[in-house]
């Protein structure tokens, strides 16, 4: 089968130079290859398991809080106490 | 002999009488990793000082206060575990300078008990690999020949408890991460039962098959690190609510009555023939132990896998999404919008490895590929678990090769994803069902160690442990390799 | 030709818990940038969502107020797109099994009653906020809306005009206010919604291809969009164009939209099954005691008030629509009920509510609870005024008093000396006196000039400072001019 490498990169905001395409395209291929083996099987895969619920989360506020500096202090930019992106409006 | 050389047990003794102090032991691991390091290559950070002051603190503890068993004894961190404070790059240019503000689960069950963090470990990006030839950093060499792999991911924690570097250390297990490269490099790696182990602070590669586990040279000694760190995590919604017993305490090398499973699917084409004879040869010693051997059949580990590479990019391709350039880590020089931002940053962020799972994860999920790859794939799993319950109907444990062959030179499968993936036959398995699975030295093959591997029932790791105690009886704890 | 417009709404409602629907941030409007966050909402690396319990009860209190039939099991999905507003770079929603679905709400308009059906109710978090700003060195994000918890209410085409969706949308809207879920603070962004616009021939049973609305701000907002839309795509269909299936953005202050995606851009989100969150299970008792926490809805309410009460409708479509003039409303029928109060009728009450207690209340801008007025202090006002005890004049003026804080009304009549006089020789004396001394006008009466009645009778209500029965002072100043 033919992947669409290009659509897929870009669906993962990925960008893969065109020199490197070619090598893509064919490792993309043959992975898809190899996983597609798969045989017909059919059923419901949803995974629910209600004899095994997922136990919820008590509606209280928490009290051990970082502050802004400390959970920002990774951001690569930032202005007025917010990370910066590139304009998203013009 | 030197403190690095002994086992964390051992070690845990010698504090406990005062032999020794914690700041000696730390000082003596850290002199072993600036010697063995260059050539080895297990660490991406190295915190002497913290380590140091981190010794010295529990010394002083040391008889004003009742201190856990491994506290003093230095530990090694797979860097995909957040360490507050601490560099966690995932061996990943894209987070080459990320500094988490908190502490994973496991980090603060380790400073709890006290024990001495001396770095963080090289990894393949982002856990994706079966060789940590896939760091953005450095490569890892196996110590028992520096010219092949430690296996992957969790190949800098494999190395480093295999050269003395680290007494003990923490990894992850996607799909063989732990257990192949303890396996590769002779020390034993458990990959517990999923949900055993909080994932919280766990960068996530597959968050439905991720799960933390302990390397050591000895069963003993990891069989220490899992009861510091497995426990209910309420900040994990997928974490088990249920007690666990002192691992430690009821490790005992009686095999006699014990049904071990051999399904054939595990011993045929793709696994070398010399190490199915060494690890069988390990299984029969077991026999005359007293165990019993049972045949079994798990007739879709050939479709494992196909599944386990589906769900796991499947579930890579959003997990990593996240890294973006907006929040953390790597952002691109120059750009001349949002997209391109993106895409830059992704681009030149992330390795081709971690690229092509992204690529694979997105196709699975996309829009008509949908149920002829992801869903069938969820449905195969259940098959898994179905054939795997029927079979622990038949025996306790089921016993395998941890990988098909012995380690692998450098740069041999580097060019060929497919044969790299194979490599993972013997271990996905085990993800996919969240099974508990334990890999031991057997023996070796041409010099280089070969793993045996158990797996169990959910939750049933004090079986696991003690089979491979059994099996360490017969072989002998890992001793660091020269190098 | 004639068209017949096709809407159907996507409503966005922001649910009022104590904290985010993934972590234990608080979940509050309009605090300083970026400080209701955690590692979890901003997605740091190795995060993980716990689900907030509240969320589903409020969710699927919703289904039960709109007829729903509630899936108690149920799972979460994620919803892959990048945005800088949306850290995980995934909007963890439900897609294929929403909590609550199959519903309806009946709308009323004009006075007649229409059923709108409810496809589905599900769960979901919320994302961040861009601000922009030409100061600003490109967007900014503000990370305190990530993670608030959301219920995605989505309708069938059922509605056929601009006026039925804003009657749809004020119909949901009090539902939210009356089982107090949310906010619903338009001008905060706690209600938002997408809208999608078909038309066809008028007769014609086949949809016509529809255009998705965003950044639809307010219900007046979408009335004007759905017109617009509406004409464009006729205009379009007259001029013999085609509708492209597209999504469109609205800008309310031109009173335009923009094409924003056509079909062939359609994101895919790729979908699947959140893996960091297991099975959604609420037992059945639960979801049946959740039920019973329903009060009467707004449009049962409103046939009681007509029906039973004897509300017109329009009074009682004004009392249902606000919560707080409904409670006090309630709670004052059945005090006067309970203490079988016949002499108080749900007329005078409703005048009461929707006369001088909403006009004090919007002229102030407070809400009922934080005034001294009360039920039972309101049911004492008029029934003093309907068995005659006080005047209306002085009723309003013993309501001007309780606002003021003094609620003690058996003291304010005393000290104001509000007592009606109903003693017919005291009345008859003033009438007398007021008559001999007002001679002309009495005469003028006498003359043709009938309004001096209104007059006379004024000057005896003057002469007892207002304590007379004014029904009591006009009968005897009649009976003495026409005598």
């Amino acid at each position: 089968m033919s992947i669409d490498v290009k659509h897929l990169a870009r669906l993962a905001r990925l960008r893969i130079e065109d020199d490197k395409l070619a090598k893509f395209e064919k490792d993309m291929e043959s992975i898809v290859a190899m996983v597609e083996q798969l045989p017909e099987v059919s059923g419901d895969a949803s995974g629910l398991d209600p004899e095994h619920p997922m136990k919820l989360r008590e509606d209280k506020e928490g009290t051990d809080k970082l502050t802004r500096n400390e959970l920002l202090a990774n951001a690569p930019k930032m202005q007025a106490g917010c990370v910066v992106v590139p304009k998203t409006v013009e | 002999m030197e403190l690095y050389e002994y086992s964390a047990h051992k070690l845990s003794k010698m504090l406990s009488e005062k032999k020794c102090s914690s700041e000696e032991i730390t000082k003596s691991v850290l002199d072993r990793a600036a010697a063995t390091d260059e050539k080895v290559g297990a660490y991406l950070t190295v915190c002497e000082e913290n380590a140091l002051k981190k010794a010295r603190e529990v010394d002083e503890k040391r008889g004003r206060e009742t201190l856990h068993p491994l506290a003093g004894i230095p530990i090694g961190i797979k860097d995909n575990i957040s360490t507050k404070g601490l560099l966690t790059t995932c061996a990943s240019k894209m987070l080459y300078n990320y500094v988490p503000p908190f502490d994973a689960f496991v980090m603060k069950k380790v400073n709890a008990a006290d024990m001495v963090v001396t770095g963080k470990l090289n990894m393949d990006e982002f856990a994706m690999g079966s060789s940590t030839e896939n760091s953005y950093f450095k490569k890892t060499h196996n110590p028992h020949n520096l010219d092949c792999v430690p296996g992957g991911s969790s190949g800098g924690s494999a190395a480093a408890v295999a050269a003395g570097s680290a007494v003990i250390s923490l990894g992850s297990d996607t799909g063989g991460s732990i257990r192949m490269p303890a396996s590769y490099c002779g020390v034993v790696g458990l990959k517990p039962t999923y949900g055993s182990v909080s994932r919280y602070g766990l960068v996530a590669f597959a968050s439905s098959l991720d799960q933390i586990g302990p390397f050591g040279r000895s069963v003993t000694d990891t069989a220490m690190l899992y009861s510091v760190i497995c426990g209910h995590d309420n900040m994990d919604a997928t974490s088990a609510d249920r007690e666990y017993p002192d691992f430690t305490a009821l490790l005992n090398s009686d095999v006699k009555g014990l049904k071990i499973g051999i399904p054939e699917e595990y011993y045929g084409e793709g696994v070398d023939n010399s190490v199915k004879e060494t690890v069988m040869n390990a299984v029969k010693e077991l026999e005359k132990r007293g165990a019993e051997i049972v045949n079994i059949l798990l007739p879709s580990t050939k479709y494992a896998l196909n599944a386990y590479y589906i769900i796991s990019s499947a579930e890579a391709s959003s997990n990593l999404a996240r890294f973006d350039g907006v929040k953390y880590g790597y952002r691109t020089e120059n750009f001349t919008d949002l997209t391109d931002m993106y895409e830059k940053t992704r681009s030149e962020g992330f390795g081709d490895e971690v690229k092509r799972r992204i690529m694979l994860g997105t196709f699975v999920l996309s829009s008509g590929f949908f149920d002829a790859y992801y869903k069938k794939a969820k449905l195969v799993a259940l098959d898994i678990v179905k054939e795997f319950n029927s079979a622990f109907g038949k025996c306790d444990v089921i016993a395998t090769p941890a990988t098909p062959a012995t380690a692998f030179r450098l740069g041999e499968n580097i060019g060929d994803p497919t044969k790299m993936y194979a490599a993972d036959i013997c271990t996905v398995t085990v993800n996919i069902a969240g099974l508990p699975a334990i890999s031991v030295p057997c023996g070796k093959v041409n010099d280089m160690p070969v793993g045996l591997q158990f797996i169990g029932r959910k939750f049933s790791e004090q079986i696991l442990l003690n089979s491979a105690f059994a099996v360490e009886n017969i072989f002998g704890e890992s001793k660091p390799i020269n190098v | 030709m004639e068209y017949e417009t096709i809407v159907g709404l996507e409503v966005h409602a922001e649910l009022n818990t104590k904290t985010k629907i993934y972590c234990n941030c608080k979940n509050a409007f309009g605090l300083e940038v970026n400080t209701q966050i955690c590692p979890i909402c901003t997605g740091m690396p190795g995060t993980l969502p716990t689900l907030n319990e509240k969320v589903v009860e409020y969710a699927v209190k919703m289904g039960h107020a709109t007829n729903c039939s509630i899936n108690n099991v149920c799972k979460q999905d994620r919803k892959n797109y990048f945005y800088p507003d949306l850290p995980k770079a995934y909007q963890i929603s439900q897609s294929d099994i929403p909590l609550c679905e199959h519903g309806y709400v009946d709308i009323m308009l004009n006075g007649e009653e229409k059923r709108i059906g409810i496809t589905r109710i599900h769960i979901e978090e919320d994302a961040g906020k861009m601000l922009h700003n030409d100061a600003f060195q490109g967007s900014l994000v503000d990370f305190n809306r990530c993670g608030v918890p959301l219920i995605e209410i989505v309708s069938e085409p059922d509605m056929r005009s601009s006026a039925e969706a804003k009657a749809y949308l004020d119909t949901l809207k009090s539902i939210l206010q009356y089982i107090d879920i949310s906010d619903c603070k338009m001008e905060q962004g706690s209600i938002r919604c997408d809208v999608n616009v078909s038309v066809r021939p008028k007769g014609s049973t086949e949809f016509g291809k529809r255009v998705e609305m965003k950044n639809v701000n307010s219900f007046s907002g979408a009335m004007r969009a759905i017109d617009y839309e509406a004409n464009r795509q006729i205009e379009a269909l007259e001029r013999g164009e085609e509708i492209n299936q597209e999504t469109r953005r609205w800008d309310d202050q031109k009173g335009v939209n923009v094409l924003l995606r056509t079909k062939e851009d359609a994101q895919d989100y790729r979908y699947f099954p959140e893996p960091d969150l297991t099975t959604i299970y609420v037992p059945l008792e639960k979801v049946e005691e959740l039920k019973n926490d329903i009060p009467e809805l707004p449009n049962a309410k409103i046939k009681r008030y007509v029906k039973v009460l004897g509300l017109s409708q329009i009074d009682a479509e004004l009392i249902a629509e606000n919560l707080p003039r409904c409670r006090l409303f309630d709670e004052c029928v059945k005090i006067c009920g309970y203490f079988g109060k016949d002499s108080v009728s749900p007329k005078n009450l409703s005048n009461w509510v929707l006369g001088d207690v909403s006009k004090y209340m919007n002229e102030t801008g407070k809400d009922i609870a934080d005034t001294p007025l009360d039920a039972n202090l309101l049911c004492k006002i008029v029934e003093l005024i309907e068995t005659k005890v006080i005047s209306n004049t002085s009723g309003k003026v013993i309501f001007e008093e309780i606002m003021n804080g003094n609620t003690d009304i058996d003291k304010i009549i005393e000290d104001k000396g509000l007592r009606q006089i109903s003693d017919d020789s005291a009345i008859e004396k003033i009438v007398n006196d007021v008559l001999a001394a007002n001679q002309k006008s009495v005469d003028d009466y006498r003359g043709g000039k009938t309004n001096a009645l209104g007059f006379l009778v004024g000057q005896c209500m003057k002469a007892s400072k207002g304590q007379a029965n004014p029904a009591k002072c006009k009968e005897l100043v009649l009976k003495y001019l026409n005598g």
